[in-house]
């Protein structure tokens, strides 16, 4: 408990300034503009409020920021900490490399050993976890260059967490809002 | 016919690994080992081998130096016969129940602790009905229990604990199954040595008599033992491991692939149990797949609430900019660390907003009896606040120290009672 709510208010410190520099260009934007706007600092946010940098924290900030549009915002919320940022850079390019290695590797690989007992029912078991683990790649930022089962379920779980104090967050300040904004009108 | 050729078969067979058993701590040598793998693998092709996918070569048997050899170890196994008979059936742990005679029972049991697949229930064996599946099963508890021996103290260990088995395998069967998933070529060569030999003392078994009472005596004392050996065998069955050495289990190989796998799929069901607690209402561990279904669903569930979230934030925003930054404001107010941080900026920000918040925050919190969150713990909290004051506000006009109180009040509001107490404690407590 004690993690999470100084995650709370890490994430939120940080998604109020990504949403003050989003407001404070006066440009007039879109309401899905907006949105994703608010979206992507919450996600940043998010991902650097994370102390031990986990891998899908990386690769959330690696991949806003090659977006060209969003990479002032991001690098304007990640203004203190240039530091790990740095860091992060240079860990994201050697995962892009392992995982482009590993790519190889996998398509020159052969199959593997056969079982001599029945392998219907262990096949199709095979089947359906390696589907589900490739969605789970899918969703989790940055799954797709985890190889090991076991660390992709772990990231998965502590993007999990992240993701339900930020629903939590979000939400509460979603709720303060329109009470706010109920009260004056 | 073929039933009871095979059952006799597995008797030899049995009386040939106790046998052999024998021969190794004696003589140590591997040289009957050899003579029985030409001399038995004949009689591997022949019995039906339905219940196994392991599929055996045919070599012809030997020649008369093997039927010695063969009858020395039906000797034996008379020897081992009468004295168990003489023993009697008692359940106590005699020493005649160390002795070969006995481990063809472990055998079977290794092999429904090693082989999941293996379609064998355990009604029939307590019962001891089917020699058929009695031979299908020690045959490959054959095959299983060579598998996991590397040398011969292991074998000697193996023996050991093949004397305290149980016929309750299936459940530890199913169990471990899911851990042998590995299990070598290397290992599936020895086992088809192995089956060669048992099968092989078929065909040169002359002492019909001995066969079925050593039959008798198996049974005799597996259904007798068979209470003790669960407790035990289930006890053998959870070895401690840890990272550095990871104990094989019975029934199941131990090079160094199956044991690595057995230890990451531990490692995946540690996260399993983690994620049972994390994911709502996934309580039931009902296999890997579905767990990660469960995650998938749960991990889709958040993303589209973050979107939904920053889509209605989004709705709300323009029509109150000046409340939003209101608010904006005063959720800065939230994580007081960074207060003195941004104590210089605020001084002058303070002036403007706090008046007009001021006034609205006051107005609103007595206009708003329908709030959902009642007013005698907002009035009660704010009194509190205002007794707390963090010291280093000094700086601060007293509006805006007011105006903090009235915050956290509203602060209280946007976060729900419980959180934000729980959170300003923690902000108060790092001031």
């Amino acid at each position: 408990m004690h993690t999470s709510s100084m995650l709370k208010k890490e994430f939120l410190k940080k998604w109020i300034k990504g949403l003050q520099i989003c407001y404070s260009s006066n440009k007039k934007m879109d309401l899905v503009e907006r949105k994703n706007k608010i979206k992507l600092s919450a996600d940043i946010a998010m991902a650097s409020a994370k102390k031990p940098a986990t891998c899908w924290s990386n690769a959330l900030i690696f991949n806003a920021k090659e977006n060209k549009q969003d990479k002032v915002l991001v690098s304007k919320i990640l203004e203190p900490e240039s530091q790990l940022q740095k860091s992060r850079d240079r860990i994201m390019s050697v995962n892009k490399r392992v995982e482009c290695k590993k790519i190889l590797k996998r398509s020159c690989n052969c199959g593997k050993r056969m079982k001599k007992k029945d392998l219907a029912t262990l096949v199709v078991a095979k089947r359906l976890v390696k589907k589900r683990t490739k969605v789970l790649k899918k969703l989790v930022p940055g799954g797709g260059s985890i190889m090991n089962e076991l660390s992709l379920i772990k990231e998965a779980l502590d993007y999990i967490l992240c993701l339900k104090v930020q629903v939590d967050v979000m939400r509460s300040v979603v709720t303060a809002a329109e009470n706010t904004y109920i009260y004056r009108t | 016919m073929e039933n009871e050729g095979n059952g006799n078969c597995s008797i030899f067979g049995m009386g040939i690994e106790g046998s052999e058993m024998n021969c190794f701590f004696n003589t140590n040598s591997m040289d009957q080992k050899d003579l029985f793998e030409s001399a038995l693998s004949s009689i591997v092709s022949s019995p039906s081998n339905s219940h196994h996918a392991v599929q055996f070569p045919c070599v012809g048997v030997g020649g008369g130096g093997e039927s010695i050899v063969l009858r020395e170890l039906i000797g034996r196994l008379g020897s081992i016969c009468n004295s168990s008979e003489i023993n009697g059936n008692n359940s106590s742990n005699n020493s005649c129940y160390n002795t070969p005679l006995n481990s063809p029972p472990k055998v079977v049991n290794m092999s429904i602790t090693g082989h999941h697949q293996f379609p064998v229930d355990p009604s029939r064996f307590s019962t001891f009905g089917g020699k058929n599946e009695l031979s299908h099963v020690i045959e490959s508890g054959k095959l299983s229990r060579v598998s996991s021996n590397q040398s011969f103290k292991k074998m000697n260990k193996l023996s050991m604990e093949l004397d305290e088995s149980s016929v309750s395998e299936t459940e530890t069967g199913t169990g471990n199954g899911i851990g042998v998933k590995g299990q070598s070529n290397n290992a599936n060569g020895r086992k088809r040595k192995v089956v060669a030999k048992g099968k092989g003392k078929e065909t040169n078994a002359k002492d019909d008599k001995v066969v079925t009472e050593v039959e008798k005596e198996e049974s005799d004392a597996k259904r007798s033992k068979s209470n003790e050996e669960k407790k035990s065998n289930e006890k053998s069955t959870e070895p401690p491991k840890d990272y550095i050495h990871v104990r094989a289990r019975r029934g199941q190989a131990t090079d160094s692939h199956s044991l690595a796998e057995r230890v990451r799929r531990e490692k995946i069901s540690e996260r399993m149990k983690f994620l049972q607690d994390l994911v709502p209402g996934c309580n039931k561990v009902t296999g890997k797949a579905v767990m990660l279904d469960e995650i998938i669903n749960y991990v889709q569930s958040l993303q589209r609430q973050v979107e939904f979230l920053s889509m209605k934030l989004a709705t709300v925003n323009p029509r109150m900019d000046a409340s939003m930054e209101a608010l904006l404001s005063k959720d800065m107010f939230q994580p007081q660390v960074s207060m003195p941080n941004i104590a210089n900026p605020f001084d002058t920000s303070a002036q403007s907003f706090p008046y007009g918040f001021q006034s609205q925050l006051n107005g609103m919190v007595p206009d708003r009896p329908e709030n959902q969150f009642s007013m005698n713990p907002l009035m009660a909290a704010m009194h509190r606040n205002s007794v707390i004051k963090p010291p280093h506000i000094d700086g601060f006009i007293e509006a805006s120290t007011l105006w903090e109180n009235d915050l956290q009040s509203v602060v209280k509001m946007a976060l729900g009672q419980d959180q934000s107490q729980g959170f300003l404690g923690q902000m108060k407590v790092e001031l």
